[in-house]
Formats: C-alpha cells, structure tokens, sequence
C-alpha cells in the first residue's frame, strides 16, 4: 500500500514535471511575439533617428545608467576589441556598460543564440554578416537605425538586408584566397597563377625543389569548410548564383555537379601537396613555418595577416584568387564583425549610443582594423597596419574581380552543413571514406543546408 | 495499545525520510528528471531548436536513426573508446594499487603522482596531450634521432590509442585509490592463513584478493563505462571528433545535430538512445558484480 502510495507521489511529481515542461513553451513563443513587435518598434525609430542624423551625439544620451549584454562570437584575431570599444565608449557615453560574454564564432555563438531565444536575446549580439540570414526571419533582430548605417559602406547592406530591411551593421571585411611568399615568387620566377595549369606548374618546381606548396592546418576541420567554400564560390556560385537554392529544390546535388565535386577535389590537391602532418599542425605553428619560407602558398584569409606579421613584420606576402576551371576566378569577400541587435531590448537609446560610438569614432575604428588586421567598412576609415597585400586587394578591386562570399554561406548555411561536410572530407582524405561517400553524406544533409 | 504506539513512532519516522529526501528528490527532478522527459518529448518532434514549431513526427527520428551513418560511427568509437578504457584503467589501476600496497618506498609521493591529473579539468587535459603528441613528443624525436610516430591524434588510425592515452593518464590515479582503500580493509589474517595452508602469491591473490575487492571492482567497472561512455570534454580540446569523425562520440555527435545542425528534436533522440544504454550497462554491471561480493 505504502508503496503504491509512493509510486503515486512520484508519478505524479513526474507528470507535473512534464507539464511544467509543457508550459514553458510559452516562453519559447517570445521570439514569435518580438517577430511582430520588432518591425513596428525599428518602423518607428528608424524615421525619428534618419531627422536626428545630422545632430551631434546621433544618439539620445541620458544620464541613466545603463548596462548593456553583449554576446560577441568572435574570430582568433577579434579577441581583445572588447577593452578597445569599452576604454571608447566609457569616454563618450559614461553612463553606460557593456557587460561582453565573448565566445568563440565557430564553436559556441549558435549554441549561445540558441539558448538566449530561450531565456531572451543579450542587447547586443556581434557575429558574422551570414547570422542575419538565421536569425532575422526569426524576428528576433532590431532593424538598425539608417542614422549608422549611413556611415557604413553600401556594398556591406546588401547581404544583411532583408525584405528591405537592414539588420546587421558590416563592421569589417576579410579577404580570402591564395597568400603566397612574394619574395619566394620572384625568387623562382613564378607569376601569379590563373588557371589550375599554371598553379600545377608552380607546385611541380615547388616539390622540385623541396619547397611544400601549400602550407594548411587540416587538424582544425573548420579550415577545410573555409576553403571548400573559397572553391565553390569560384567554381559553382560563379557559374550559378542561386545552386543552393536549386540543391534544396531537388534540382542539384553534391553527386551530380561536376563542379561542386571539382570544389571537393581542390581539397585533395592541397592535401597531397602541403605538410604531410597536417592534421597535427595547429594554425600558429603551419603560419610560422610559412613565414620561415618552408612553403610557398596558403588558403586562407585576412585572420592569418595577424600571425605573420607577429611572427615577421618583415614577411612579404600577397594574395590572389584560388584559380578556377575557367581561368576567371574572384578574390572572396567577407563581411566579417557584424552587429545586431535585439528586437525586444527595452534600451534601444543606449545600444544606439554604442553603434554611434562603433560608427562614429574613426580612431577607435582604426584601432580594431590595425589590431585584427582586416578591410574597413566604414566610410572615409582607412587602416594604417602595413598589408603587404593590399596592393593585390586593390588591383582585383579595381578590376571588378572581388566576390562576397555571403551568397554562398547564405545558401548553404555553415553550423549543421558546411561544417559537417568538411569532416566528411577529412575522413575522405585520411581514407577512412570514399569520395562518394562524402558527396552522398552532403547530399543527405539538405534539411540542414538551409538556416530556416 | 503498545501497537498503535509502535505504528505512531513508525509513521513519525517515516515522515523524518521523506522530510530528508525531499530536498535531494527535488534537485533530482529539476536538474534531471524533467530535463530527461523533456529530451524525451523533443526526440517525437522535428523541433530546430530556435522556431517556436514543434510539430510531432512520431517515431521518425528514433527510425532515421538506424539509416544513419555519423550516428552508428559515433556510437562505435564510443563502444571501442569505453571497452578500451575499462579494461586499461582497471587493470593498470589495480596493478598500481597492489605494488603501492606492498610496502614500497615513497609510497606517499607516488599515491601523489599517480593521483593529481584527475584533479586537473578534462578540457586541460585534452590540450596537454594535443601539444604532447603535436609538439613535445616529436621533439624528442628529434633530439634522439628516432623516428616514432607520436602524431597520433593527427590519424584516424591512431586517435583512438592516443585518448586511450589521455584518458588513462588522467583517471586511473583515481580508481587507484579505490583499489588500495579495498586492498588496505581486506584481513591480513586472511592471507597469514592462506600461508599456512601452503598458497602462494598467485593462489592468494586469485583466491583472496580478487573475490574480496570485488565491491571496489564494482565501483571502478560502472564508474569507468558510464564515464567512457559520456567522454565529451577531453574531446572538445584536442581532436574535436576529428580527424574527419575518426573520434566523435555519441555525446559529440549528439551536440553536433542538435545545436549546431539545429536539430533539436533528431538530437533528442540520439540523447535518448544514450540514456538507456547507459542506465542499462549500469544496471547490468552492478547486478553481475554484486553477485561475486563476499563479506569478510
């Protein structure tokens, strides 16, 4: 009896504890609310903040002291901007405090989203151009106010704007592609390669001579998912801009495309042609023994100009597009420090004073873009660090031969896809899989290519 | 009279228990129970973790399971991971245990030793070994002029062997202790009359020692496989499942879909085959080895 009373007792407890889970379902419809909420609230400011745009501070400052949660999922080279933005703000706006939680971009900003739409968004979230994509039809992001997005470059809007409206401000850019030793190019008379041909050819003299060709960090997967995207901007959303969207359709796939198979087997080519422990090799160290002259080229982005020139400020570098199959390929474009904003805050005034301090403080941006070595993309802002290859970034900017890489990462989104078919790649290239496995494992993940 | 008095001293003790496994019944169900059956309950939904939709697929995840294949991989390094730590740890552990229990000099500062990496945080010790076999190893390579390979995390082939490696370094310091405080309560009396009977040191240690121990064998054979079974951390530091998914376990794998694949609902039920592997091993583990307890 007295036992059948305490199945009782917990049973119930049990049921009661499911039910409570069942409520909190409620909680988890906030961001369905803020969806209809959010685009009346920036409706409003957005008019009243485009009449102030002209006054001095553009944001409302009051004495009010107010702090500010600010989620910052971050890249290797932005960890430190947080003091350079607190020392800056502290200055104009005293009244107010950041209160930063930063992590890090690739491994915990989505499980940081995630959790936050649960238990309700920080002020502030700071993550790449590509997150306005899976968070905005959330309605869960403010529309920023036209007052600072004014101060940005146009080009930096495009991939964060949606339906009309803008709901991340483009901070900073990185450039990706090929980083080679110029001094080691003129040294052996090698010219900057155009087609697979001529990259064939200089890495022949490379293994000639004992050079390795590419140096690579294969043990982080995520340099993989990098430079697949890097070969499938130039090799398939060159050629067909919407492929994303059609692989979703039905109307493509990994096992068919000719090109997104090219893409996969550029990893292979790398692979056979870099440190042969690569997948021991951690990024500072493969960086230092580039820099040293152990190798010639490396895929990569602006994230690795910070390890070179600490390792040698001397160290002369450029960069160039990945060639493609058609000899036209474009130097990857892509927005980097993106900041969004939460569409329930109840201090839309402050975060307005802190994107008047990001957008308005050219020092202060000067500062990051020396500190995190990247592009500026605010107006009339211009780096003062020596990038030895900004002379290329200019030349391919001039010639129209740029591509911003959020219209790939937005059709085939990285958390849950690209980073899944980089480790299906790994194990393609440790031969622990097949090459039409790791296609057909990309094939089979189409829910997941998509953010919503 | 007495009886009713007798049932009254009862009852009021009764209420004393529950009253003191109120709070710990509490914490239990908030921090386990619930979230449990709320995994439960998100494994028949297609639920992505973010959208307020949570639509009921039924059954659909637990079959998509079984076609799979990151799933099935991952569970196959976590039973290769666990079946290669419990017989490590158990055995080197006990083997430790004895020698210190056999009067050894410096008994202390190598229960010391032994003991200190499972003071350190499994992230750490994942890091430590990542730059041990990337960088420090190697360099021993090349100041002795050999050649052996201690890239190990750097293979599918290898990786398993170099956690096994982390792993143990790190733990079995831990079980060692359970083992000797088994050792120290077993009767030396025990073993004075297996002398005299003419055992030798095989004998007594088969006869004595093992049968004696076994509620400290039980301890480290559950605490091992349901700690195998869960590695997550040492993982997240050096091979981050890697390479390709040489080294992802089902808790990896698990994180991997429901929180960065937005699949809450299929995570969940990969979360749930957990749960039950785990509560049936435990169960079958302390129901064979209590078997073979003996009291002394």
């Amino acid at each position: 009896m007295k036992k059948r009373l305490l199945s009782v007792v917990l049973s119930t407890a049990m049921i009661a504890s499911v039910l409570s889970g069942c409520g909190s379902s409620g909680e988890t419809q906030a961001p369905a609310d803020t969806q209809e909420s959010a685009p009346a609230q920036s409706e409003e400011s957005a008019p009243a903040a485009a009449e102030d745009a002209d006054k001095e501070p553009a944001a409302e400052a009051s004495d009010e002291e107010v702090t500010l949660t600010v989620l910052a999922g971050q890249s290797t080279t932005d960890a430190g901007i947080e003091d350079m933005i607190d020392e800056a703000l502290a200055e104009k706006y005293p009244n107010i405090t950041l209160e930063w939680e930063c992590v890090d971009w690739g491994n915990d900003f989505q499980p940081k989203m995630q959790q936050y739409m649960q238990s309700g968004l920080p002020d502030i979230m700071i993550g790449k151009a590509q997150d306005v994509a899976t968070y905005a039809p959330q309605g869960i992001l403010g529309e920023i106010d036209s007052t600072y997005l004014d101060r940005v470059l146009d080009a930096a809007s495009a991939n964060v704007t949606i339906d009309g409206k803008t709901y991340g401000l483009v901070y900073n850019a990185l450039y990706q592609g090929v980083y080679y030793n110029k001094d080691m190019f003129a040294e052996n008379g090698w010219e900057i390669p155009k087609t697979m041909d001529d990259l064939q050819a200089i890495i022949d003299d490379c293994n000639a001579k004992g050079i390795i060709p590419f140096a690579s960090h294969m043990v982080d997967t995520w340099s993989i998912g990098n430079v697949t995207m890097q070969f499938a901007m130039n090799d398939v959303f060159n050629n067909d801009p919407t492929w994303g969207d059609k692989f979703r359709a039905g109307e493509v796939s990994f096992s068919d495309s000719k090109e997104f198979q090219t893409a996969y087997e550029y990893n292979k080519l790398i692979f056979d042609n870099t440190y042969p422990e690569t997948f021991s090799t951690e990024q500072t160290d493969c960086d230092a023994r580039m820099v040293l002259g152990e190798a010639a080229m490396k895929v990569s982005g602006s994230w690795s100009i910070q390890n070179f020139l600490d390792i040698d400020e001397n160290f002369n570098f450029g960069i160039f597009p990945f060639p493609n199959q058609t000899g036209d390929s474009k130097l990857i474009f892509e927005p980097n420090i993106t900041i969004m904003t939460s569409a329930s805050s109840e201090h839309q005034d402050a975060i307005n004073c802190v994107l008047d301090v990001l957008t308005g403080d050219k020092d202060l941006a000067v500062e990051i873009y020396d500190y995190t070595k990247t592009a500026a993309m605010l107006k009339d802002v211009t780096p003062t660090f020596a990038n030895p290859s900004q002379a290329d970034i200019d030349q391919y900017a001039a010639d129209g031969m740029i591509v911003d890489v959020t219209l790939g990462n937005n059709q085939l989104v990285w958390g849950g896809f690209q980073e899944e078919n980089a480790k299906d790649i790994a194990a393609w290239l440790q031969g622990d899989a097949t090459f039409e496995d790791a296609l057909k494992a990309s094939d089979g993940r189409v829910d997941a290519s998509s953010a919503n | 009279m007495r009886e009713s008095k007798k049932n009254g001293m009862e009852k009021k003790m009764e209420r004393q228990y529950l009253v003191m496994v109120l709070p710990g019944f509490l914490i239990f169900t908030v921090g386990l129970i619930i979230p449990m059956l709320m995994a439960v309950r998100y494994s028949f939904t297609n639920w992505d973790g973010m959208s307020t939709v949570k639509s009921f697929v039924g059954l659909k995840n637990y079959m998509d399971l079984f076609q799979d294949a990151d799933f099935r991989s991952a569970w196959w390094f976590t039973i290769k991971f666990t079946i290669g730590n419990t017989i490590i740890q158990n055995v080197l552990a006990l083997l430790f245990a004895v020698m210190l229990d056999s009067g050894i000099k410096a008994q202390k500062l190598y229960r010391t030793a032994f003991f200190v990496p499972c003071l350190i945080s499994s992230l750490i010790v994942g890091f430590i070994w990542l730059k041990m076999f990337s960088n420090v190893l190697p360099e021993i390579n090349e100041i002795l002029g050999t050649n052996i390979n201690f890239l190990l995390f750097g293979d599918g082939k290898t990786v398993l062997s170099g956690l096994l490696i982390a792993n143990n370094w790190q733990w079995i310091g831990y079980w060692m202790l359970i083992y000797l405080a088994g050792l120290q309560s077993i009767p030396a009396d025990l073993y004075e009359a297996a002398k005299v009977d003419g055992a030798g040191a095989v004998s007594r240690f088969r006869n004595i020692t093992i049968p004696m121990l076994a509620p400290a064998i039980t301890i480290c054979v559950v605490g091992i496989t349901t700690g195998s079974l869960k590695v997550y951390d040492l993982l997240v530091s050096s091979t981050k499942g890697g390479p390709g998914r040489a080294s992802t376990s089902i808790i990896y794998q698990t994180y991997a879909t429901a929180i960065n694949g937005r699949q809450y609902g299929y995570g969940s039920a990969m979360s749930v085959t957990l749960v039950i592997v785990l509560l049936l091993v435990a169960l079958i583990q302390v129901k064979g080895l209590k078997k073979k307890e003996v009291q002394a």
